[in-house]
């Protein structure tokens, strides 16, 4: 009993030494920092692997890095239980403006009438334009659930896998883009 | 002194007045500078002063009164120029003090002189006189350049410290400011314009935000930022952003930029 206790004890404390031992002195002072910005701070502030390494690569992965982590952030992508990556237009217009949802207006274009949308991202105005086969629907599903997975580190972040939207959310977006129907591809010839 | 306080009043009073007329414009510009300019000239016509200066002149008085425990005026406070030397003094700040062992930016140093010199506790701090505080001792340094080199070993550190905020990937938007402000400086998110720090990023706070109506620090403007992006922004007076800017003001040093008008007036 007493031995079994110890041999907890033991690993736990080789285990906190490893992972301390694992920061250097400056990464010490570094989470020494965000812990004097107060608890709530140094919690927004945890990264997972992948957003520590990008933090590390300054955005910019090396080459011999760039296929595993791709892989890693495909696995995270889930799909409706329903299988249909296009849903409904009109549901995916909404959620595609609200600020607290996709917010894409703050990055892209979209609906062509809508007024001041950023420019950080590519404009999507006659996205619709590449047809609505299998692979055009797949990749545009994929980049709005997890954009990691198709470009690491990207500036678009991944609505999907942080739970913001839920894989039929997702879907519905992606009709917005994709729809012949949707404003987003109006100006498109039919 | 009295006279003072009296221009504050009116001067709030025609504030109101203009607020209104401001708010009750009907034609919203699309280009924010043209915007920001606009809402300035508007103020400056229906109330004939620009609410930064008011909230400085709320800041000299609060300065040079005799206040807290020890009821002494904060004209002794080093801001590293020497004692009650303000010309200028926001342009080197963040800097090393060593009377507090610290790199201190101007929010953290007021606090530290409000402390040492007046006796205040901390927590009897003021947020709002602070504010005030910071908008008079950086009106000191209108359209300066701005001139932040880090020297000392904790200058420097306090410099890399910030480098690493400014990389740091979290939350569910996952965002670090470099994405932002570095990678897609020059875009928009948005109608809003991104900088970079070399572009001068940082040099027009304090400022009077006019869509929020009220005075933002750079800790209230980085904190904003934050907070935007989804993460929770750390206590006023925290490492972090004296971190951060230690190292978009020492960037925007070596982007040889200026500070605006001081306070600022912006969107
Ligand atoms: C913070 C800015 C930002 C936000 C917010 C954002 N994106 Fe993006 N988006 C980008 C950038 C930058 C790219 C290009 C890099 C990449 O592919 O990841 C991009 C790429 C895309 C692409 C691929 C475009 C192409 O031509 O292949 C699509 C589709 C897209 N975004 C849709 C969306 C949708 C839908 C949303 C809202 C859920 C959104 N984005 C939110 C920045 C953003
Ligand atoms: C999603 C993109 C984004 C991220 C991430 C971001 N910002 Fe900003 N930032 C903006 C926008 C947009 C503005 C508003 C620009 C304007 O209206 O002038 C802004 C404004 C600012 C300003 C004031 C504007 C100026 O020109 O002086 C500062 C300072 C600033 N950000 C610092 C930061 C810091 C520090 C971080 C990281 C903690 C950060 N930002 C993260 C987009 C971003």
């Amino acid at each position: 009993m007493k031995g079994k206790r110890f041999l907890l004890w033991f690993t736990l404390a080789s285990l906190l030494g490893v992972a301390l031992s694992q920061q250097t002195p400056f990464q010490q002072r570094v989470s020494q920092a965000i812990q004097s910005g107060g608890p709530e701070f140094q919690k927004s502030m945890q990264q997972d692997p992948d957003q520590a390494l990008c933090s590390q690569y300054r955005d910019k992965l090396p080459a011999e890095l760039v296929p595993a982590f791709l892989e890693r952030q495909r696995k995270l992508i889930k799909y409706p239980a329903d299988g249909r990556l296009m849903g409904d237009w009109k549901k995916g217009e909404e959620l595609f403006t609200n600020p607290r949802k996709g917010n894409c207006y703050a990055c892209h274009t979209g609906d062509p009438r809508e007024a001041g949308a950023g420019n950080m991202g590519p404009g999507l105005v006659g996205y619709g334009a590449r047809g609505t086969s299998e692979a055009v629907v797949k990749y545009t599903y994929d980049k709005i659930y997890n954009a990691w997975a198709s470009m690491p580190c990207s500036l678009m972040y991944r609505a999907g896998y942080h739970g913001i939207l839920s894989p039929e959310d997702t879907a519905h977006i992606v009709a917005f883009l994709l729809d012949p129907a949707s404003p987003v591809n109006a100006n498109l010839k039919r | 002194m009295r006279k003072n306080r009296l221009y504050r009043v009116l001067g709030l009073a025609l504030l109101g007045f203009a607020l209104g007329v401001a708010l009750t414009q009907g034609q919203q510009e699309l280009d924010p500078y043209k915007e920001a300019e606009r809402q300035r000239e508007l103020f400056r016509q229906t109330a004939g002063i620009l609410p930064g200066e008011l909230y400085a002149a709320q800041g000299e008085e609060l300065f040079h009164a005799k206040r807290g425990p020890k009821q002494v005026s904060l004209e002794a406070c080093d801001f590293g120029l020497g004692p009650g030397k303000l010309e200028g003094a926001l342009t080197q700040l963040p800097r090393y003090f060593a009377d507090t062992k610290r790199v201190e930016d101007l929010e953290t140093r007021i606090v530290s002189c409000m402390v040492r010199l007046q006796g205040f506790k901390p927590e009897e701090v003021k947020r709002d006189e602070v504010k005030a505080l910071v908008a008079y001792v950086a009106s000191k340094s209108s359209e300066m350049p701005i001139n932040v080199v880090p020297r000392t070993s904790q200058e420097i550190a306090m410099y890399n410290l910030g480098r690493e905020l400014w990389y740091h990937r979290a939350g569910d938007r996952d965002m670090n400011c470099a994405i932002c402000h570095e990678a897609y400086a020059g875009r928009k998110v948005r109608l809003s314009p991104v900088r970079s720090p070399r572009q001068g990023l940082s040099n027009e706070w304090p400022a009077y935000r006019f869509e929020a109506d009220k005075l933002y620090t750079l800790q209230d403007r980085i904190a904003f930022c934050y907070e935007s992006v989804g993460i929770h922004p750390p206590d006023y007076y925290s490492e972090p952003y004296i971190a951060l800017s230690m190292y978009m003001l020492a960037e925007a040093t070596r982007g040889k930029n200026r500070f605006t008008e001081m306070p600022g007036f912006t969107r």
